[in-house]
């Protein structure tokens, strides 16, 4: 897949959306805080408010090019649309929303067949109730067979989790898994859950205020964020002021508090100082006990503060000379016997400092 | 009741019912218009086709005789090429009673309309559906509640109409004379059980119309 989307520029309410971008992972997420402009960015790829500027092309085909006044019509696009509150008619049973947009009668692809579909998505026992008897997770793959059914060649989907709970997420996003490897249909997903993102993507791309702060594999995104902003969204959970003392050789040396850091990050500027340093907290192991060697560049003597539980994870905050925090499984932290006040090693490596200029 | 009487019932009732259905396909595009597209002098035209409701009926009914009379511009016109008068026949309580109850339907068909999520038009688009499918499919289903309660509103509207009537097409009994130039003109001539028969009617059909309206409405929020 490849979604172009080069000049695309339209005025809203605090700023203008502002969007290049090449996007080319069979899932992309966009991903930014709530009223950045990314579901006005889904509503200009699926054609349905006009931009002031824009050329929008999916694969070889042209969408939108306001400079030769080419506009698609929505209905003709072929774009799978899922939004926030999932749309569904009301007044239509599950069978005549699922069928609305089904294009088997002329198939071509067997894939979409209706049976297919539903026997994925596992609708078949909700197909002759009405849409008001529906539960939450219902819906929500009512909503997304609709959309299957009418054979797209790109799904948009606002974020479409957002009203579910947090078991009830768990549960869907396996069925949007499935999804994104039975059909093969590019996807570009709108949420703010880092769950999701992990969960499903393969590159994000990250909207403030309307413009793209970021874009690349999802990798890349939460291991180099590129600015203070991307790395809050991101929840990186460690972000300390620090200062480079030595930027010479193959490792950057970096000191925060009393703490000397090591980092091999190679894209720092010339005569960078003042730095924020950013630590994930899956990236941080812990070591109780004995002392062994460890390939780790940052072995950081540290003292457990506190301990939550974050479902399958306990989050576990160290003060190392500044507060650090670590995720670790449950059963580590049962085997480790962890409690407040225990000594532990912390180990980063070097890779997994990032450092983003002040 | 005597078979006038009857007879006066009856063209009160389907001359209402014409008007209502006359009116119907206009209004619903008209309120279609005004609750989903922006256009130029929007606001003018519904201030305009909204001044029914609020002038004097025998004023409405006086512009409507000058324009529709054998000296009027659109009467003058029909009467001179075709032969055809509105004014003081069966078609000028006709037009009296579509004009009358054009906006009370509009007011409501709009409201209907607005409150059609439009999210589901669009997600409709993007299913393939043009834009009559659309609305044959998504917008007129949904609105059809406030629409139907709009109807039978114009409908009671247009049965106790009088100012406008009785200007454009008088009270000629038999031919233009519906149940409340009727009534007014049995109190005008002390024939008051008369007048209280026709009361009686009034009030059970205007009760039926609005009362079905508001159970539409009532059974629309639920």
């Amino acid at each position: 897949m490849s979604l172009l989307l080069r000049n695309v520029s339209l005025p809203l309410a605090p700023f203008v959306l502002d969007v290049n971008a090449e996007l080319r992972g069979p899932v992309t997420v966009i991903f930014g805080p709530s009223g950045s402009g990314k579901t006005s960015l889904l509503d200009l790829v699926a054609g349905l408010r006009p931009a002031r500027s824009a050329l929008i092309q999916l694969n070889d085909r042209v969408l939108t090019d306001t400079s030769t006044g080419v506009c698609v019509p929505t209905r003709h696009r072929s774009i799978g649309y899922v939004p926030q509150d999932l749309a569904l008619f009301p007044h239509l049973s599950v069978r005549q929303n699922l069928l609305y947009g089904s294009k088997t009668t002329n198939e071509t692809n067997h894939l979409f067949s209706f049976e297919h579909v539903l026997e994925v998505l596992e609708i078949q026992p909700l197909v002759q109730r009405g849409v008001t008897e529906l539960s939450g997770g219902e819906r929500q793959r009512v909503a997304l067979a609709r959309a299957l059914l009418a054979s797209p060649q790109l799904l948009l989907l606002d974020e479409p989790l957002a009203s579910l709970d947090l078991s009830l997420k768990a549960r869907i996003i396996p069925y949007l898994a499935r999804v994104r490897d039975e059909f093969h249909i590019p996807m570009l997903y709108v949420t703010h859950d880092r769950h999701e993102l992990l969960a499903l993507a393969d590159e994000m791309l990250v909207l403030f205020d309307g413009k793209v702060a970021q874009a690349g594999p999802i990798r890349e995104v939460f291991n180099r964020p590129a600015n203070l902003a991307v790395a809050g969204l991101l929840t990186i959970e460690t972000i300390q002021p620090g200062r480079v003392i030595n930027a010479a050789g193959e490792l950057v040396t970096v000191v925060v508090g009393p703490v000397f850091l090591f980092s091999n990050q190679q894209s720092l500027p010339a005569n960078t100082t003042d730095t924020y340093v950013c630590i994930r907290a899956e990236d941080v192991v812990l070591l109780k006990g004995a002392e062994s060697a460890s390939s780790a560049r940052n072995r950081l003597p540290a003292r457990v503060q506190s301990l939550a539980q974050e479902g399958p994870h306990v989050r576990v905050e160290l003060d190392c000379g500044f507060i650090l925090t670590a995720l670790v499984t449950k059963q580590a932290c049962e085997e480790m016997a962890l409690r407040p006040g225990d000594a532990v090693t912390a180990l980063v490596k070097a890779p997994h400092i990032h450092l983003i200029p002040r | 009741m005597e078979s006038g009487e009857w007879q006066l019932v009856w063209f009160t009732i389907w001359v209402s019912l014409l008007s209502t259905l006359l009116l119907f396909p206009f209004g619903l595009a008209f309120s279609w218009l005004l609750a989903r597209r922006k256009w130029p002098g929007k606001s003018l035209v519904e201030t305009f086709i909204s001044l029914p409701l609020v002038m004097p009926p025998v004023a409405t009914g006086l512009i409507l005789l000058k324009l529709l009379g054998r000296h009027g511009p659109i009467g003058g016109f029909l009467h001179r090429h075709f032969d055809f008068d509105i004014v003081f026949t069966w078609r000028g309580v006709l037009v009296a009673l579509c004009v009358m109850s054009f906006p009370l339907f509009v007011l409501f068909a709009r409201v209907a309309f607005e409150e059609v999520n439009p999210r589901l038009e669009q997600i409709a688009r993007t299913l393939g559906a043009g834009n009559l499918r659309v609305f044959l499919t998504i917008t007129l289903p949904l609105a059809s509640r406030g629409i139907v309660a709009g109807m039978l509103l114009a409908f009671a509207r247009a049965l106790g109409e009088f100012g406008a009537t009785i200007m454009v097409a008088g009270n000629i009994p038999g031919h233009t004379s519906t149940l409340s130039l009727a009534i007014f003109q049995s109190v005008q001539l002390g024939h008051d059980s008369t007048a209280f028969r026709l009361l009686g009617i009034s009030v059970i059909l205007a009760f039926t119309a609005v009362w079905s309206s508001q159970w539409l409405v009532r059974s629309k929020r639920k």
